[in-house]
C-alpha cells in the first residue's frame, strides 16, 4: 500500500516541534509578570471590561480572530527572536526579506492603469511617469480579458471600458509607444493562465520587433488559476486541469526564455475582494504556489529554479493591525514551506515577495472623499507589513474607472508616505509589539490550516473542481453582507455616522468614445494584411500542442508573430480543451 | 394575494464581477422569490429566457461600464418582444451618477446603485412587480 502522503502542516509540525527554544523572557520574570499581571487585572480592570476580555474587531474582508484588551509579554511566553523573527533579511525573513528594507530600495509606486483604447492608455501610462510612478501595470479590457477579439458581437459595447483593449501585437505596439521595454518594470494584469498564454506572447513579440532581447524585459504576469476558474464570472471557461496545465507551461517557458520576468503572481488580492477573509486569502494562495512547485518538480525542474522568482499580491483592508500581522505572518510562513517542505538552501526561494493593492470593495460610494483616509490607512498597514509594491485605489472607484485627478491623488498618497512620514527609515517598525507579534503567530497557524484542510481534500485543484472555494466564498460575503446590513460591521458615512445633507458630487471618468470602432478598424486592417496561410498553421500547430501536452506557448508566440487576434487563440483552447461549467452556491 | 416572485437574473454581457448579484440572488430568495440565474449572458438570450420562463423580473447586473449599451439593448429587445410593459426590468452596478437618469429614460423600472440595501431591493421590486400587475388589463 502507497504511503498516505503527509501534508504541508505534518511536514512542518515534524519538522518543527521539539527543537531548541531559547525563550527571551526568563522564567522568573515571566512568573512575577503573571502574579503582577492577575493583580492588576483583579484590582485595577472593571468588572466589564474583565468579562469582555476578548472582543472580536467585525470589519469589511475581516478574518473575525478576537483580541485581548491587552497584550503583554505573556500573550507569547515562549518568543525565541532569532527564531520567531530573526534580524531583517535574515531567516525566518518575519521582518522583511531585505537588510535594510526601503532604505535601500523604496516601494515601487506602480499604479494600475488601463482604459480605452491602446492610445489612451499609453497617455496615461506617461501622465503616472512624469508625476514619480516607478512601475507600470496595466489593466485589460472586459473583452480582453475574457479573451474575445473586438470585433466579436460579444464585445459590443464593452471595448475599453475597465481596462485596455488588446486585440493582438499591434495593440501592444501602441499601449507601449515611446516607453522603452528594457528600461521600465511592467506589470501586465493578465489576471488567468489563458490569457497570459495569450497576451505575454504579444508583448515578447513586440520587444522582437523592436530589437529588444528577451533577456532585458523586467516586469510580472499574474497567471493564476484561481482568478480564470473561481473569481470570475464568465460565458466560457476550460476545465481546472487544462487551465493549471497552462498555468504550468507559462512558468516553464516564461522561466526559461525570460529570465528576468516574474512569471507568476499569486493573486489573493481578487480573491479577497470577491470575499473572503485575509486568512483564506493567503492559504488558497500557498496552496496553489504549494501545487504548482510540486508540478514543476514532477516535470523535472530544479525548486529553486521557480520559486526565486514567485511573486504574491495581497489585498490590505480596513482592521490596521490584522493586515500588518498578516504580510509578517505569511512571510514567516512561506519560509518555512520552503526550507522545510522543499528542502530549500536558496534565500531567495524563501523569500514571500509581494505586491498589494489597497482593498477596492472597502470603498463606499456614499461620501466618496472618505475613500482617501481608507486607502491611506491600508497603504500604511502594507507599508509596516514591509510589501515591495504597491497600488493605491482611487476615492472614486465606486463610481467608474479614476479620473486623472483620482489617479494622480493615489500616487501622491504612496509619495506622502514614502517622502513625508519617515516611516521607511526603520525596518519593521512594529517587530517586537507584544499584541503584533501574538496576532502574527495566531495568523500564521490559522493560515497553516487552512492549506491543510485543501490538502486534505486532495489539493488546490481538485479543492477547486469541488466547489471547495466557491462555497466558502458565497459563505462568506453572505455573511459579511448580514452584518454590514445589521451595522455589525460599521462604514462610516454609510451605516455610521450618515451626512444629514447630500455631499457635493465629485468628478466621475466617463469613458472615451469611439474606442470600438477604432479597435474593430485596426483588427479589419490586420486581418487584411497578414498571410492568412501562415496565421492557419500557427493556429493549428498550437491546436496540436494543446493535444498532445507540449508547452502552449512557443505556439502561442507564434500566433502572436504572424498577426493571430486574442480571440482566434482563445478559440483554439476551447476547441482542444472543452468547455466547463464552474459551480455557482447562493 | 401575490403570487411567488419569479425573477431572473443574469450577468450582462462580459462582466467579471459577480459578487454582487449573487448576493442579490440570495437575498431574494430570502425574501420569498423564485430566483434564476443564469450568469453571464446577452440581451438577446436573455430575453428569450425571461420568455421560457415566465417570470416576472428581469435583474441585470454591470460594473464594467457596459450598462447603457447592453442595458439599451436588453430594453430593445424586450420591446421587440412585447414584454417589456408586462415584466419589471431592473439594473444594478457601479455607474457615474448621471447615468441613473439615464438608465430610467431607457426604461429600466429600478436601478441600484452599491450601497443600495436588502430592504431596498426586495420592497422596491415587489413595488414594481405590483404596479405593473395592477396596470395589466
Amino acid at each position: 500500500m502507497a504511503e498516505k502522503k503527509r501534508t504541508t502542516k505534518e511536514i512542518l509540525q515534524e519538522k518543527l516541534t521539539g527543537g531548541k527554544r531559547i525563550p527571551l523572557y526568563n522564567p522568573v520574570a515571566l512568573k512575577r509578570l503573571c502574579q503582577e499581571f492577575e493583580q492588576w487585572r483583579s484590582t485595577m480592570v472593571g468588572e466589564e471590561d474583565r468579562k469582555n476580555w476578548c472582543v472580536t474587531p467585525h470589519t469589511i474582508l475581516g478574518s473575525e480572530i478576537p483580541r485581548e484588551m491587552l497584550y503583554t509579554p505573556l500573550s507569547n511566553p515562549d518568543f525565541d527572536y532569532m527564531q520567531d523573527l530573526g534580524h531583517s533579511g535574515q531567516e525566518p525573513f518575519t521582518r522583511g526579506i531585505h537588510a535594510n528594507m526601503y532604505r535601500g530600495r523604496e516601494f515601487t509606486m506602480r499604479q494600475l492603469t488601463g482604459f480605452g483604447g491602446p492610445e489612451e492608455t499609453n497617455q496615461r501610462i506617461k501622465f503616472m511617469l512624469t508625476h514619480g510612478g516607478t512601475g507600470i501595470n496595466v489593466l485589460f479590457d472586459l473583452p480582453t480579458i475574457q479573451m474575445y477579439d473586438s470585433d466579436d458581437p460579444m464585445s459590443r459595447g464593452q471595448v475599453g471600458m475597465s481596462g485596455v483593449a488588446v486585440d493582438s501585437v499591434e495593440d501592444m505596439d501602441l499601449i507601449f509607444k515611446d516607453i522603452p521595454l528594457d528600461k521600465v518594470t511592467v506589470s501586465l494584469v493578465t489576471h488567468y493562465p489563458s490569457n497570459t498564454a495569450i497576451l505575454f506572447p504579444m508583448y515578447l513579440a513586440l520587444a522582437e520587433r523592436r530589437g529588444i532581447p528577451w533577456d532585458r524585459l523586467r516586469g510580472s504576469v499574474q497567471n493564476d488559476i484561481t482568478l480564470e476558474e473561481v473569481v470570475r464570472s464568465g460565458p466560457e471557461y476550460i476545465p481546472p486541469k487544462d487551465c493549471f496545465r497552462i498555468q504550468c507551461d507559462n512558468i516553464d517557458f516564461i522561466r526559461q526564455n525570460v529570465p528576468l520576468w516574474n512569471f507568476v503572481t499569486y493573486n489573493g488580492y481578487n480573491l479577497r475582494e470577491f470575499g473572503t477573509s485575509g486568512v483564506t486569502e493567503m492559504a488558497v494562495a500557498l496552496a496553489n504556489a504549494i501545487e504548482t512547485l510540486e508540478e514543476m518538480i514532477r516535470r523535472g525542474q530544479e525548486v529553486d529554479w521557480i520559486a526565486e522568482r514567485l511573486a504574491f499580491f495581497w489585498s490590505p483592508a480596513s482592521d490596521f493591525f490584522e493586515e500588518v500581522a498578516r504580510i509578517r505572518a505569511v512571510r514567516r510562513l512561506w519560509y518555512k514551506i520552503m526550507k522545510y517542505r522543499f528542502n530549500t538552501q536558496s534565500p531567495r526561494s524563501m523569500w514571500m515577495r509581494c505586491h498589494v493593492q489597497t482593498s477596492g470593495v472597502s470603498l463606499m460610494r456614499e461620501e466618496p472623499l472618505n475613500n482617501i483616509i481608507r486607502a491611506a490607512y491600508h497603504a500604511l498597514a502594507s507599508v509596516f507589513g514591509g510589501v515591495q509594491s504597491l497600488h493605491v485605489d482611487s476615492y472614486d472607484e465606486a463610481y467608474s474607472v479614476p479620473t486623472e485627478e483620482a489617479a494622480l491623488l493615489s500616487l501622491r498618497t504612496q509619495q506622502i508616505i514614502q517622502a513625508e512620514t519617515g516611516v521607511t527609515e526603520v525596518v519593521d517598525p512594529l517587530g517586537g509589539s507584544f499584541y503584533v507579534e501574538a496576532l502574527t503567530n495566531e495568523i500564521e497557524m490559522r493560515i497553516l490550516d487552512e492549506v491543510d484542510e485543501i490538502e486534505r481534500i486532495g489539493g488546490y485543484v481538485t479543492a477547486l473542481e469541488k466547489g471547495w472555494l466557491h462555497k466558502k466564498i458565497a459563505e462568506y460575503f453572505n455573511n459579511e453582507r448580514k452584518m454590514i446590513e445589521k451595522g455589525v460591521i460599521k462604514l462610516v458615512g454609510y451605516n455610521f455616522y450618515k451626512a444629514p445633507v447630500e455631499l457635493p458630487p465629485i468628478n466621475v471618468f466617463r469613458y472615451p468614445e469611439g474606442v470600438e470602432e477604432k479597435q474593430k478598424a485596426r483588427l479589419e486592417k490586420l486581418r487584411e494584411k497578414r498571410d492568412i496561410e501562415k496565421v492557419n498553421s500557427a493556429l493549428l500547430a498550437l491546436e496540436e500542442a494543446c493535444k498532445k501536452g507540449k508547452n502552449v506557448m512557443p505556439y502561442t508566440l507564434q500566433c502572436a508573430r504572424v498577426g493571430c487576434s486574442e480571440g482566434e487563440i482563445f478559440k483554439v483552447f476551447k476547441q482542444a480543451f472543452g468547455l466547463w461549467k464552474p459551480p455557482v452556491f447562493w | 394575494m401575490v403570487a411567488k416572485i419569479k425573477v431572473l437574473l443574469s450577468k450582462l454581457g462580459l462582466d467579471v464581477h459577480n459578487r454582487g448579484l449573487i448576493t442579490v440572488a440570495n437575498e431574494l430568495r430570502d425574501a420569498g422569490m423564485e430566483v434564476i440565474y443564469i450568469g453571464n449572458s446577452f440581451p438577446k438570450e436573455i430575453i428569450k429566457t425571461a420568455i421560457q420562463e415566465d417570470v416576472d423580473v428581469v435583474g441585470v447586473s454591470s460594473l464594467g461600464g457596459a450598462h447603457l449599451t447592453l442595458g439599451g439593448e436588453l430594453i430593445e429587445e424586450a420591446k421587440r418582444e412585447g414584454i417589456k410593459e408586462r415584466l419589471a426590468f431592473v439594473i444594478g452596478g457601479v455607474f457615474p451618477p448621471a447615468d441613473g437618469t439615464k438608465l430610467k429614460e431607457i426604461g429600466f423600472d429600478g436601478i441600484f446603485m452599491p450601497g443600495a440595501t436588502r430592504e431596498e431591493i426586495v420592497t422596491s421590486i415587489r413595488q414594481i412587480v405590483s404596479a405593473k400587475m395592477d396596470n395589466s388589463p
